[in-house]
């Protein structure tokens, strides 16, 4: 009775909150707390599928959401990134019906990182991606190892289907001699590189401590890597993507050409996630291809805006995010300005090191005419310039508004980036800015 | 005049941005002309200690420590020649507990330090990380500075005869501490990350002096332009409320 009472009790929050134009992982919250072990008493659909990993984890569940609507007449997903333990009892309690059976055929989780353990082995996940590990925010999560450690510990009583990065050290180990393990890889391409000066983890065999070798990196530690002295690293591909062409956003899977969403490595990866569920449940590769080519990205990730020019905003989280954003731009070589912006509340990570693990020196250059930094740190930002020796010019803005007036009064081509707290704010003000 | 630096670890202990602290002394040295040469020695790697002005070991993650842990045991005798030799040693965070005599794993565990000084650390479990802005007023040979960092440690270090400055707001050496660091005049360790020196560019210029001064008399460095710096360092203080 206890569940059903706190089911209703939800719903009518939920309710509440939607009517007043909110949603939000409040009702998830409250439905915790009446009846803490909410998720173990409701019946899941048949596929569940649950993504974690540092960066990509939102863009790689709604393709999958997508890609599951082409087999299935009802499925459910957090969506909107409210990927705590009380944002999946949010959606759990939204679609779960007096005979307390979820009311889907298929169902998506994305999932934070440090609610793996919490959520795992009490939702009956069918289907566990694991997409990539890198430093994050290092005050919240701690170092990446205890993360590492813990989903470790959360996986040990899961025996369904466990899918992981093969070209990640730190995911590969959750599958070292287990079963039921799929692990999908990117063959080198034009942007691999033999060396890497990019601040990463995972550089010894977790098995032996010997380092580890790499034939090649794509970007951080994601790369071939093998164990010159013992078995880790010899795993085999379920999927292989090859023939990668960014300039024009596709590769081969399986003799079928792929677009990807996004011309970048890391949009790869996750079509790549996408594509390993589809095998899984025989959709094909033709139907996940026709839903990649009409996938439109989230808020914030290569968002274009017309400010009299065109303008492209990208959310930055970590050191490996930054670097591959900054890769982006720096593949326009006409002269650019660049906006920063750049906070640490609680949801940024109150912790801005990162900005020196990550290589800012890639825009150090002359092509890139001004750098604004703006935000709660933006003299922070400015110094990480500073001290790179950046010739051009550093202005500091730290009012939002002003750094978003500031740029438009610019000419070259722009480009924007933030940090979580400050996107909704700077994409209104961008939108607000709009020719 | 010419300052030569060793990054000791450079390639894993470089979490938390530490490797910005080198980059400041870098191009602080070379804004005045000064002829500075940075080397690297990783683990295993041939290397005299004592030919350097300045050492300097940054943070690394846990794992990754207990694994260069040996490799710093079996350079004692070289860490010491250099301390004889006047070499001035930056410590952040790991590198500042290996000093100690020894530390206290959270399963009780002693691991022995290399006993240059007689601050032990323990493993924080009962009382919780030490997480967050910190400022604190260090004594730089008799000049009150206040400093501004990140701290993030779960080793609680006790015993410190000589702490590198106190704490105005923050933790410190201990969760809720009154004292942060370790410094003696020629060895400076601390939990401070931020990195410390962007912000701080009176510690920065002062380290640099004190690595001049192994080999020139009378040091005097020339005034740069730290208007962004002092900036950064007053958005710290104004929220903590210290200024």
């Amino acid at each position: 009775m206890k569940v059903r009472i706190a089911l209703i009790i939800g719903k009518i929050i939920r309710f509440i909150l939607v009517k007043l134009g909110r949603g939000g992982s409040l009702p998830g919250k409250i439905v915790l707390s009446l009846c803490p072990d909410i998720l173990t008493r409701v019946t899941y659909p048949s596929t569940v599928i649950m993504v974690t990993g540092t960066n990509g984890k939102t863009t790689t569940s709604n393709m999958i959401y997508e890609v599951l609507q082409t087999k299935y007449t009802k499925v459910i997903a957090n969506r909107r990134g409210d990927n705590l333990k009380e944002g999946v009892a949010t959606l759990v309690m939204a679609n779960t019906g007096w005979n307390l059976n979820i009311k889907a055929d298929a169902m998506v989780i994305e999932i934070d990182e440090l609610n793996v353990p919490k959520v795992l082995n009490e939702v009956k996940v069918t289907n566990f991606i694991v997409h990539n590990f890198f430093r994050d925010q290092l005050d919240r999560a701690g170092e990446m190892e205890t993360i590492v450690s813990k989903i470790e510990n959360a996986i040990k009583p899961y025996k369904n289907q466990l899918i992981l990065n093969g070209d990640d050290p730190n995911v590969v180990r959750l599958g070292y001699q287990r079963e039921n393990t799929y692990y999908y890889q990117v063959s080198e391409n034009d942007q691999s590189t033999k060396v890497s000066n990019e601040a990463s983890e995972g550089k010894f065999c977790f098995v032996c401590h010997t380092p580890l070798t790499y034939a090649y990196y794509q970007y951080s530690h994601i790369g071939e890597f093998t164990c010159s002295n013992c078995d880790f690293g010899t795993h085999e591909a379920f999927l292989s993507a090859s023939n990668v062409d960014l300039a024009r956003s596709q590769f081969t899977c399986e003799n079928k050409h792929i677009h990807a969403p996004q011309d970048a490595l890391f949009s790869i990866y996750n079509c790549m996630a996408v594509l390993s569920i589809a095998k899984l449940h025989d959709i094909s590769f033709d139907v996940v291809n026709t839903v990649l080519e009409k996938f439109e990205l989230n808020d914030g990730r290569m968002e274009r805006f017309n400010i009299g020019r065109e303008c492209l905003l990208n959310l930055v989280k970590n050191p490996t995010g930054a670097n591959e954003t900054m890769k982006y731009i720096q593949r326009d070589t006409a002269d650019k300005d660049i906006l920063i912006i750049l906070n640490d509340n609680e949801q940024d990570g109150t912790d801005i090191s990162w900005i020196w693990d990550a290589n800012f020196e890639l825009i150090v250059c002359d092509n890139v005419k001004h750098i604004i930094c703006s935000g709660l740190r933006a003299y922070d930002m400015a110094l990480r310039l500073k001290y790179s020796d950046y010739k051009g010019q550093i202005i500091v803005e730290e009012s939002k508004e002003a750094s978003v007036s500031c740029l438009k009064q610019l000419e070259n081509n722009a480009y924007v980036i933030a940090t979580y707290t400050a996107l909704q704010p700077i994409r209104s003000i961008l939108r607000r800015n709009e020719a | 005049m010419k300052l030569n630096i060793l990054w000791m670890y450079h390639d894993v202990m470089d979490l938390y941005g530490d490797k910005g602290n080198i980059k400041v002394l870098e191009k602080r040295c070379i804004d005045r002309g000064i002829d500075i040469t940075i080397d690297t020695c990783g683990m295993n790697e041939t290397c005299t200690l004592s030919n350097y002005d300045i050492l300097f070991i940054g943070g690394g993650a846990d794992k990754e420590q207990a694994l260069l842990y040996k490799d710093l045991l079996s350079r004692k005798q070289a860490i010491e020649e250099a301390i004889q030799g006047n070499t001035f040693i930056l410590l952040i965070c790991g590198g500042y507990q290996f000093f100690g005599t020894h530390y206290i794993d959270n399963k009780g565990n002693i691991i022995e330090g290399l006993g240059l000084f007689d601050y032990y650390t323990q493993s924080s479990a009962s009382v919780g990380r030490c997480i967050g802005n910190i400022a604190i007023e260090a004594d730089l040979d008799g000049t009150l500075v206040k400093v501004v960092g990140f701290e993030n440690h779960g080793g609680q270090t006790y015993n410190v005869a000589t702490p590198f400055g106190k704490v105005l707001s923050g933790h410190g050496n201990e969760y809720k501490s009154s004292y942060e660091g370790f410094y003696n005049g020629q060895i400076l360790g601390t939990y401070m990350h931020g990195p410390l020196l962007p912000k701080n560019p009176e510690v920065a210029d002062f380290i640099i002096k004190k690595g001049l001064s192994r080999k020139h008399d009378n040091v005097e460095l020339d005034a740069l332009e730290d208007g962004m710096e002092h900036k950064a360092k007053e958005v710290i203080l104004t929220r903590l409320n210290v200024i």
